[in-house]
């Protein structure tokens, strides 16, 4: 596939995501009709479409409140800007994201962004602490290739929806459970309106992790296309993987958008028995992302880390 | 009358042939385009350097004659230069010239002191990373074009329809050519 061709099947897949989430929500006011009232099923899908539109078009300080992302003058991390501009020019986009700084000293990185024009780099100063130049580049080119890709866009929307989606059913559920003389129809429909207000979130889940897994996979090739050196980014991951310590803002709902998943680790510790779980990470396994990697470079990695000054420490910037 | 049908079909079939391979080698090409374009912006943005470097240098090292010649000869030449080869070929003997400068300039303390001088070397390494970074989009763009042209079934349109190989902007003996795409080895895999 060129470029371009997976643009376009990105766009097709947005696609077929926003189709699957319109229908969630249509099945879910249908439950409300059907459960409660006609009016509340109306108000709901009216609620739905403001809430989406208003969270669609702040979504860029919405997602950087969130993960508390600093702006941050070009000048003062020009290091790194000029390597997030290398990297850009490398990967063919015509404009050069802006780089906003987390402070946080666990090691992680995020795109976010509606148009590749208007994108950011979200960057922690753990990662800036811990990795040497070649690594790091390697993490912002994943970030770009999210950008270029426009994986940005597609999961802002699936946020957005999944959102909307987790609102519509709580509120529901409540109204089924507490308002006792709003509820209509049979034992029949309120306990099917009952299993769906509790499984809808959990269906909008499935759609956005089973699609941001992939999207991580293309991005890990993307980068190493950019950097022409598959090696780096491997290393990057593996260096990802060897740090024990997880942001402190980590949030489900911005989870699926950074290098590696802020949560994941935390869920697999906790319910490591259940395999099922496996279905709701954000993120592909490391050592599958490394293995990808490998194949498709023809390298292995050695087995402990090359030791180097870290970019931040380099050039000063923390 | 099933044969008229046939030959139809036939002509129908090769017409929407022609129409998805034109387009698709139209799309590569504007690529390869947008690929050089990026590249030149950072070639002029090197050679713009050039002449406030010799000045520079000149305030200080002011018998140097020969280097800052060789120096704005190069710079000449990477102006002049037509194709992808040959301003590869250029730019190459821009970096000898200028490492050179560089030699001459470690022999006078206060130049290497000097804030301008400084952030003329800093620029002009930046130019020269971001050069690097362009050419490796340029060249993947030319390795997609090329392999669209020179594969079949889109030969067969690519060569009536006017569409030519392109020129890699590499100098000779240059091996930092593209590997393999990883993209879609990868995406199999996922």
């Amino acid at each position: 596939m060129t470029l371009q061709e997976q643009i376009r099947s990105n766009r097709l897949r947005s696609g077929l995501v926003v189709f699957g989430f319109v229908l969630l929500l249509a099945v879910l006011a249908g439950l409300v009709t059907l459960a409660l009232d006609i009016s509340l099923g109306v108000l709901a899908l009216g609620f739905a479409a403001i809430y989406g539109v208003f969270a669609l078009v702040r979504s860029r300080s919405l997602i950087a409140g969130l993960t508390h992302a600093q702006e941050i003058a070009p000048e003062a991390v020009k290091p790194l800007r000029r390597l997030v501009e290398n990297v850009s020019i490398a990967a063919g986009l015509a404009v050069t994201p802006e780089v906003r700084i987390v402070e946080d000293s666990a090691p992680n990185a995020y795109a976010a962004g509606l148009r590749p024009e208007k994108s950011y780099v979200g960057v922690t100063t753990g990662l800036l602490a811990t990795m040497p130049q070649r690594e790091l580049e390697a993490v912002l080119a994943h970030e770009v290739s999210h950008i270029r890709n426009r994986d940005t866009y597609l999961m802002t929307i699936a946020t957005v929806f999944a959102g909307v989606i987790a609102l519509i059913a709580d509120v529901g559920f409540r109204a089924i459970a507490y308002g006792g003389r709003s509820r209509r129809g049979g034992a029949l429909i309120i306990v099917v309106a009952i299993l769906g207000f509790i499984l809808a979130p959990y269906a909008a889940l499935l759609l956005r992790m089973s699609l941001s897994r992939r999207r991580e996979f293309l991005a890990d090739a993307g980068a190493a296309e950019i950097l022409n050196d598959p090696e780096a980014m491997a290393l990057a991951l593996r260096r990802l993987a060897q740090n024990p310590s997880t942001i402190r803002y980590a949030e489900a709902s911005t989870a699926h958008l950074w290098v590696e998943s802020p949560t994941d680790r935390v869920d697999s510790q906790r319910r490591g028995v259940l395999a099922l779980t496996s279905w709701f990470n954000t993120h592909p396994a490391m050592d599958a992302r490394i293995a990808a990697l490998e194949e498709a470079g023809g390298f292995r990695l050695p087995e402990t880390l090359p030791a180097g000054e870290s970019f931040g420490v380099e050039h000063d910037l923390i | 009358m099933l044969w008229l049908w046939i030959l139809i079909g036939v002509v129908v079939l090769l017409g929407l042939f022609v129409v998805l391979g034109y387009n698709r080698l139209v799309r590569l090409r504007n690529e390869v385009d947008t690929g050089w374009a990026n590249i030149d912006v950072q070639l002029q943005r090197r050679a713009d350097l050039i002449p406030n470097l010799v000045e520079t240098v000149r305030a200080y090292a002011t018998h140097e004659r020969t280097v800052f010649d060789e120096v704005t000869r190069a710079r000449t030449e990477l102006q002049r230069a037509g194709t992808p080869g040959t301003a590869a070929e250029a730019n190459e003997g821009l970096t000898t010239a200028i490492g050179r400068l560089f030699a001459v300039a470690e022999a006078y303390p206060e130049l290497k002191a000097s804030e301008s001088f400084l952030s003329l070397q800093d620029d002009l390494t930046d130019t020269e990373d971001k050069i690097s970074a362009a050419r490796r989009y340029y060249n993947a763009t030319v390795m997609r074009f090329n392999t669209g042209v020179q594969s079949f079934p889109w030969l067969l349109v690519a060569k009536p329809l006017g569409f030519r190989e392109r020129e890699f902007f590499s100098a000779q003996g240059d091996t930092s050519l593209p590997q393999v795409s990883f993209a879609t080895g990868a995406a199999r895999d996922a």
